[in-house]
């Protein structure tokens, strides 16, 4: 060795882990069907290349698991190890050193009984320790590539390009004889000289695998291995190849050696290989009494696991809930540029009335985006309803049924469950249905109940059975300022209409010419005649408690309930956003009384009769039971006890609102929606 | 017959022809031949790519997925972009990463991420409506359907298509 000579500890380029989602999956899928809680070792299969273009990249995939490895032109297939753990514990507390030495001393036995001769792809192997959460997708993995940490050798100079020591004819004569090697001699092999020509060899022919040691070697032999680095220094196998080479020839010691990085190119041609020249030292340390090294550093550089967070891709839940959003971001990407997507994820929608429109309008809720919807109902899941109530099925109705607004909430969930759904089982107290003492403290809660659901949420959907159930949430939602949308059957026909808010019916001076009502200032249910239209009324049952509609009425006025609230809540005004009025349909209709969706009408009414519907508007009556001025300001100074006096009288209201001419008892029998309800109906 | 779309047969005939100059010059890609469900036959290939993330130089693995659209009757073309752990990139991510200057709505008016037909797993698909109206220009001056498609969209993406094959 001349002391000229630039002399570096020889740095080998480790390799990089690189996981396929695949490996993954198939981890996910072995782990769950075949191991569950077994925690053996597996036996896997894993890939690096030695084309130039890559890097010292290991790879693995779906296939890894296979018994017989893929083969992929230019890449090399390595078997290595997987020990998968049961827990985080398990994972964080093996001694990992001495997992890399064991590993070790399997490995190292193989070189001293010299099988690695005859079988250089032995040298080479790998192991993965895994920890997979199976509840989040999360997998922890750290790889390891098992080298003896000695001996240590020395680079001398540069590693210099192949044409400095091939012609191009040998050059060619080393690509044929490469290709034809067998694919498991290719990772070490040998290069003999015979005048101008050179010859491709595997190790056997080279080495004797039945002596111990061996000192003379032909100088006309050089070593090969093939070279996943595409930068200046080695790549990690020529580290074992040097061990099990000096344990072998021991007499290299104290001699420089060439050794021969392939490199490929994309196209195959060897050009870019490189020439090692590397002095061996006088004493070599033995590998038996080193420890052995290969764990590999994660993204921090630190010696640690990684960590592949696999949820969004992997997590059915999450899956799900992505893909469901996709679906609503298309439309604003392909269709409606304009659209917020954003305001129906947070928009909580409260639902009085888990029944037939209930069901319905949940549904469209959920196709929209809407991800708060609460129900409120009291009533059980009878026999009669899974066939028009959507959310429910036959298991429902079983053992008595179970409680309407639980069932909906929980099978919204079945639907999809990232979905934020809850239930509050709660009766609405009614005008002109007094409260006896025994009621007296049930009512209170449930009104208490009531009035903090419509309170918390930003949108109120009456899908009531009954006229007088949407007494109580009309006031409390005017009260509030809260959207309201209101649905109601008859038997082939449907009303769908919003309400305005608050106290202003002072300002209610809506002119008789006026093209548009400021939505604030729209009638509510009690403001407006909602005598169902058409012939509902001749086709009434004698028990008038019952479901009498044609059963695609509640899927439209629930589609159309939905679809209104979302043009509402696209439009900048919200709440406020104005309704036609006095519009003969033959004109533009201004921009500033459209949102994103188009014009929002104040009210739907639709006959099935005919497959017609015509769009209504009305102002705020100023005398209307539910939503004027003076009810508000009553129920604002009075609360509770306001309430109790309306409904164990509904002539209170009569009183207060000064309608002496409003027959209230009689309005308030006739039934103009109909239940949602069959004969089983208490 | 319909003019605008092309049948299994075609789409295999011409993904075979595809694969054997992508043999002769190396480009990688790969055939997987469905014997009883010849629709169900698909070409792949994978490459490494690097880009730059906060000005560190990342390296990823991109899967390039040519299959037969049965609905459409279309060649469909999926990818999918991932991490070393494993871990997809997210569309977002990926139109960020892109290939060509294209504004958010109309990157995402011809890339979704969806279940994948044939893998039914996430992958980023090309629109095959917005593939209909391309190919049916191109159909019948067309040597090779699955050369005109992926002409036709690599510039989308970072695929560089050799000129090999359209010689």
């Amino acid at each position: 060795m001349s002391l000229e000579q630039q002399q570096q500890v020889i740095q080998y380029v480790p390799f990089t882990s690189f996981v396929h989602p695949s490996f993954w999956h198939s981890l996910t899928d072995i782990k769950l069907n075949v191991d569950k809680l077994n925690e053996s070792t597996k036996q896997i299969y894993g890939r690096f290349t030695y084309r130039d273009d890559i890097g010292t990249v290991f790879e693995v995939d779906g296939t890894s698991f296979n018994k017989v490895p893929e083969t992929e032109q230019m890449y090399y297939n390595v078997t290595g190890t997987i020990m998968n753990k049961n827990t985080i514990e398990d994972f964080k507390n093996i001694d990992k050193a001495a997992l890399l030495n064991s590993i070790g001393e399997i490995i190292w036995p193989n070189i001293k009984r010299k099988t690695w001769i005859s079988n250089p792809n032995s040298l080479l192997s790998f192991i993965i320790l895994s920890f997979a959460d199976l509840k989040k997708f999360y997998y922890y993995y750290w790889f390891a590539f098992p080298c003896p940490s000695q001996p240590t050798v020395y680079l001398i100079d540069k590693s210099q390009p192949i044409s400095t020591v091939f012609s191009n004819k040998q050059l060619e004569e080393l690509s044929v004889g490469f290709k034809s090697l067998d694919i498991e001699q290719k990772c070490f092999f040998a290069i003999t000289k015979e005048g101008e020509s050179i010859y491709v060899k595997p190790m056997s022919k080279i080495l004797d695998p039945n002596k111990p040691t061996q000192n003379a070697i032909d100088i006309d032999v050089v070593f090969a291995f093939i070279d996943p680095s595409n930068g200046p220094n080695p790549g990690w196998p020529l580290r074992l190849f040097i061990a099990a080479l000096l344990d072998h020839c021991p007499s290299l010691s104290g001699t420089d050696v060439t050794i021969i990085g392939i490199r490929s190119s994309g196209s195959g041609t060897l050009n870019n290989s490189n020439v090692y020249t590397i002095a061996i030292p006088q004493n070599l340390q033995k590998v038996d009494s080193s420890g052995w090294v290969g764990w590999e550093r994660n993204d921090k550089g630190n010696f640690g696991p990684k960590l592949a967070n696999m949820s969004a891709s992997m997590d059915p839940i999450k899956l799900a809930d992505s893909s469901s959003d996709l679906n609503i971001k298309l439309m604003k990407w392909r269709l409606v540029p304009d659209i917020d997507v954003e305001v129906m994820k947070h928009t909580k929608c409260l639902l009085l009335g888990a029944g037939t429109l209930g069901c319905q309008v949940a549904r469209d809720l959920l196709a929209w985006g809407f991800r708060h919807i609460t129900f409120i109902d009291n009533g059980k899941v009878s026999y009669s309803n899974p066939t028009r109530q959507v959310l429910f099925n036959h298991r429902d109705c079983l053992d008595g049924g179970r409680k309407k607004a639980e069932a909906a909430a929980q099978n919204l969930k079945l639907i999809l469950p990232t979905v934020n759904s809850k239930a509050i089982v709660a009766h609405i107290p009614m005008p002109g249905h007094p409260v006896g003492e025994s009621l007296l403290e049930e009512t209170v809660t449930n009104l208490k109940l009531i009035i903090e659901a419509i309170a918390e949420h930003d949108v109120i959907f009456l899908l009531l059975d009954t006229r007088e159930a949407r007494w109580l949430p009309t006031l409390v939602a005017a009260h509030h300022g809260k959207i309201v949308i209101n649905a109601a059957l008859g038997f082939d026909s449907y009303l769908v209409m919003r309400h305005g808010v608050g106290l202003r019916c002072m300002e209610s001076a809506v002119s008789v010419n006026s093209t548009y009502i400021p939505g604030g200032l729209l009638g509510c249910y009690f403001c407006n005649d909602v005598t169902a239209p058409g012939n509902s009324l001749k086709d009434r049952t004698l028990d008038q408690q019952c479901t009498v509609t044609r059963p695609g009425v509640a899927a439209i006025a629930g589609a159309l309930a939905v679809e209104v609230l979302v043009a509402l809540l696209q439009h900048p005004l919200r709440v406020e956003a104005p309704a036609l009025y006095n519009f003969n349909g033959d004109e533009d209709i201004a921009s500033e009384l459209q949102g994103v969706l188009g014009p929002i009408p104040h009210s739907i009414r639709g006959f099935l009769h005919s497959y017609t519907s015509v769009t209504p508007t009305c102002a705020k009556f100023k005398q209307c039971i539910a939503c004027s001025d003076v009810v508000i300001n009553k129920y604002r100074e009075k609360g509770t006890e306001f309430l109790l006096k309306v409904f164990n009288s509904g002539k209170y209201l009569e009183e207060v609102t000064g309608l002496s001419e409003l027959q209230l008892a009689a309005e308030m029998t006739d039934i103009l929606t109909f239940s949602d309800e069959d004969q089983d109906q208490e | 017959m319909d003019i605008d779309t092309i049948t299994p047969e075609d789409f295999l005939a011409s993904a075979k022809h595809f694969i054997e100059i992508s043999d002769k010059i190396h480009d990688g890609w790969r055939i997987y031949e469905h014997k009883n469900e010849i629709h169900k036959s698909y070409i792949k290939k994978e490459a490494f790519i690097t880009f730059k993330s906060q000005n560190e130089l990342c390296l990823y693995k991109i899967e390039y997925v040519i299959f037969y659209n049965l609905s459409y009757g279309v060649p469909s073309f999926s990818f999918n972009v991932w991490n070393s752990p494993g871990t997809l990139l997210k569309l977002e991510e990926i139109r960020q990463m892109c290939f060509i200057q294209i504004t958010k709505e109309e990157f995402y008016s011809v890339i979704t991420q969806q279940e994948h037909p044939i893998f039914h797993r996430p992958y980023f698909i090309m629109h095959p409506c917005h593939t209909a109206q391309l190919l049916k220009e191109f159909k019948n001056k067309s040597r090779n359907i699955v050369v005109t498609f992926l002409g036709l969209i690599s510039p989308l993406l970072r695929l560089n298509l050799s000129l090999e094959y359209g010689l």
